[in-house]
């Protein structure tokens, strides 16, 4: 059975973020999931001198658990919301950094959502894939595969836009059971 | 001029805050008026709120006093100045939390009549960025330097084409004569801002 965690970011309980993420549940049915809700459980995104907490060791845990990482989250100022960065900066540097990465990442798909066009997120240099790409990606092993699934330009979307790529979400998260 | 200075390291004895302390006496000296904001020791927190994303479309936007004061500093700014530790090749949280928090819509940009972004801060001519990294500049090039981007990028969009960019990387390995002399190097150009 594959194991899966998904990381949910965001402020709101009732949002499209959030139909996204239950989507991906849906879609993970059969697999041992394991969920992180950053928002939820109170996470501390600061960095700070003393860098331990059992947030910080129990999350570890989870990344040496799982076979897959899916991230859910809306794109802010380019790159994740710095509720999911600031999980980013503690839980993963010592990795990316060259410490003991998490090798048995096989895969990380990130699900999230733009404001803005593809065009203005090309201009802006993409760092939130890249984030994914260059720095988780490497943290995990060599042969870690990514999947970038966005949804740009949310707010001029109408319904049926929307409503496709919660399909899409399902669909890839299936494609991990 | 007026400069806001915004230096984040949760260690006030780190080197962050000597190059800190070198940008505001460049800036100083050449006459600019300069505000330093050390967002640790602010407990600025990095995370928007359940209350302040409700009310991120609305009419008010800015839900605390803190971050309206920081959005009052930041209007009236012609420069923006961030001295901090890249990790994971972007912005530290708190500082991207600061981007997220206070350049709201209003602030940070408005929207045109079909929905578009445009830039608000039109009065900002200078950014800034004085970074440490923690690895060698090819493998920062390597992972495409995230934080620099969110900076000459991104907020360049909230600024407009008036503002010009400048960036100073310290980058690992360094000996301690080198990040003196980086620190020389970064309050010189200071000097020269205006």
């Amino acid at each position: 059975m594959s194991r899966v965690l998904v990381v949910r970011c965001h402020p709101l309980r009732e949002c499209y973020i959030d139909a996204v993420h239950q989507r991906v549940l849906a879609g993970l049915a059969g697999a041992d999931v394991a969920t992180v809700d950053l928002y939820r459980e109170g996470f501390r995104p600061e960095s700070s001198i003393d860098e331990t907490d059992g947030h910080v060791e129990r999350h570890r845990d989870l990344l040496r658990w799982c076979d897959a990482l899916l991230l859910v989250y809306p794109t802010w100022w380019a790159g994740q919301p710095a509720m999911l960065k600031g999980w980013v900066d503690r839980v993963w540097a010592p990795a990316i950094e060259g410490g003991d990465r998490f090798t048995n990442i096989g895969q990380i798909v990130a699900i999230t959502t733009h404001g803005s066009s593809k065009l203005v997120n090309m201009l802006e240099g993409e760092g939130g894939k890249r984030t994914v790409t260059r720095n988780l990606a490497p943290a995990c092993g060599r042969g870690t595969r990514t999947r970038w699934i966005a949804l740009y330009g949310i707010d001029r979307l109408g319904d049926a836009r929307r409503s496709r790529f919660l399909d899409r979400a399902e669909r890839v998260a299936q494609s991990l059971v | 001029m007026r400069a806001l200075l915004l230096v984040v390291d949760p260690d006030p004895a780190s080197y962050t805050h000597e190059l800190a302390r070198r940008a505001r006496s460049g800036l100083a000296a050449a006459g600019n008026e300069v505000t330093v904001v050390d967002l640790h020791a602010i407990g600025f927190a990095a995370a928007m709120s359940p209350v302040e994303r409700e009310a991120y479309h609305g009419d008010e936007p800015l839900v605390s006093e803190q971050v309206a004061a920081q959005a009052a500093l930041v209007t009236t700014a012609d420069a923006l100045v961030v001295v901090y530790p890249s990790i994971a090749s972007g912005l530290p949280a708190i500082l991207k939390g600061w981007f997220e928090r206070v350049l709201v819509p209003g602030v940070g940009f408005g929207f045109n009549a079909q929905g578009k972004v445009r830039p608000a801060l039109t009065d900002i001519r200078h950014i800034v960025g004085i970074a440490t990294y923690r690895e060698p500049r090819w493998k920062v090039a390597v992972r495409n330097d995230n934080g620099r981007r969110t900076l000459t990028r991104a907020f360049r969009m909230s600024c407009g084409l008036q503002a010009r960019s400048r960036w100073f990387g310290c980058h690992e390995p360094t000996s301690s004569a080198g990040r003196d002399e980086f620190a020389d190097r970064v309050e010189r150009e200071m000097t020269g801002l205006s």
